[in-house]
């Protein structure tokens, strides 16, 4: 006599899918926010043989054409940007100075924030390109 | 009585039909995407001191400068970028110990002086200085 017995497939339910779903999205966003970062609309100048200069604290000066100096989000003079870095600096003296400006601003606005730099005694500083992929 | 056998539908199962896995690599190229995208790239300088003072032998000395509309100025010359290039790496060859000073006009782009340093670094210049001219 042959006996049958019922055959169960595995199955994953189903309804929890809907909130693995839910908790990828809160993840997802909770990066996304740790990664935020405030973008300036630049043209960014181009070169070859470029490194990755990020360090583990970043502060950002971006230079617009016109020599607007925009330093985490807001719009602010030299003297300002001044005591921000000399802040940064004190807080952390390894802090990674990155000069992000447009590839068409006149050199003088450049020029300035490196005179700070020199004047500040914090001598380091990345200049932010677009790697053209070049090679030697 | 009739007995009207109703076919079971096939439950699914979510592990085999590998969307799994895809959400799996999207959230991975997500991810990647992301890290890429937040990372600076470019060159690092070591400023000099400030009026801080070095001696240098005058012959080992290159002079270029960055003229208003972004020309390169080689001893007097107009040159392009790649003759620039060609003439550091000859001078290098030359003086191992060659200090390229660039000049630059308060109007050239900042581009320019991205593109002198980006030359000193594919000759492998040590010794590199650059200063706004005087307006």
């Amino acid at each position: 006599m042959r006996i049958r017995r019922p055959r169960r497939s595995p199955t994953v339910s189903v309804n929890a899918m809907s909130d693995i779903a839910f908790l990828l999205l809160i993840f997802i966003m909770l990066i996304s926010l740790l990664n935020y970062r405030e973008e300036e609309p630049i043209d960014y100048p181009e070169a070859a043989l470029t490194e990755i200069t990020q360090g583990d604290r970043n502060f950002e000066i971006w230079i617009l054409r016109d020599g607007t100096m925009i330093v985490h989000g807001n719009a602010l003079p030299l003297n300002a940007i001044e005591g921000m870095i000399a802040d940064a600096v004190a807080a952390d003296p390894s802090v990674r100075i990155h000069l992000l400006a447009d590839r068409s601003t006149p050199y003088r606005h450049v020029a300035d924030v490196i005179e700070v730099l020199q004047f500040l005694q914090h001598r380091v500083v990345s200049l932010v390109v677009s790697d053209t992929g070049g090679a030697r | 009585m009739i007995r009207i056998r109703t076919r079971r539908r096939d439950r699914v199962d979510v592990a085999d039909s590998g969307a799994l896995s895809d959400i799996a690599f999207l959230l991975i190229i997500f991810f990647i995407v992301i890290a890429v995208f937040n990372v600076n790239s470019g060159f690092l300088l070591e400023l000099p001191r400030r009026n801080s003072v070095t001696t240098i032998n005058v012959d080992d000395l290159m002079r270029v400068a960055v003229r208003a509309d972004n020309s390169i100025e080689l001893d007097g010359q107009s040159v392009t970028r790649e003759q620039l290039s060609q003439a550091v790496l000859a001078r290098r060859r030359r003086q191992p110990n060659m200090t390229l000073v660039v000049t630059i006009h308060p109007d050239a782009w900042y581009q320019s002086l991205v593109s002198m340093v980006e030359v000193a670094r594919l000759r492998d210049v040590d010794n590199f200085s650059f200063r706004m001219e005087n307006p």
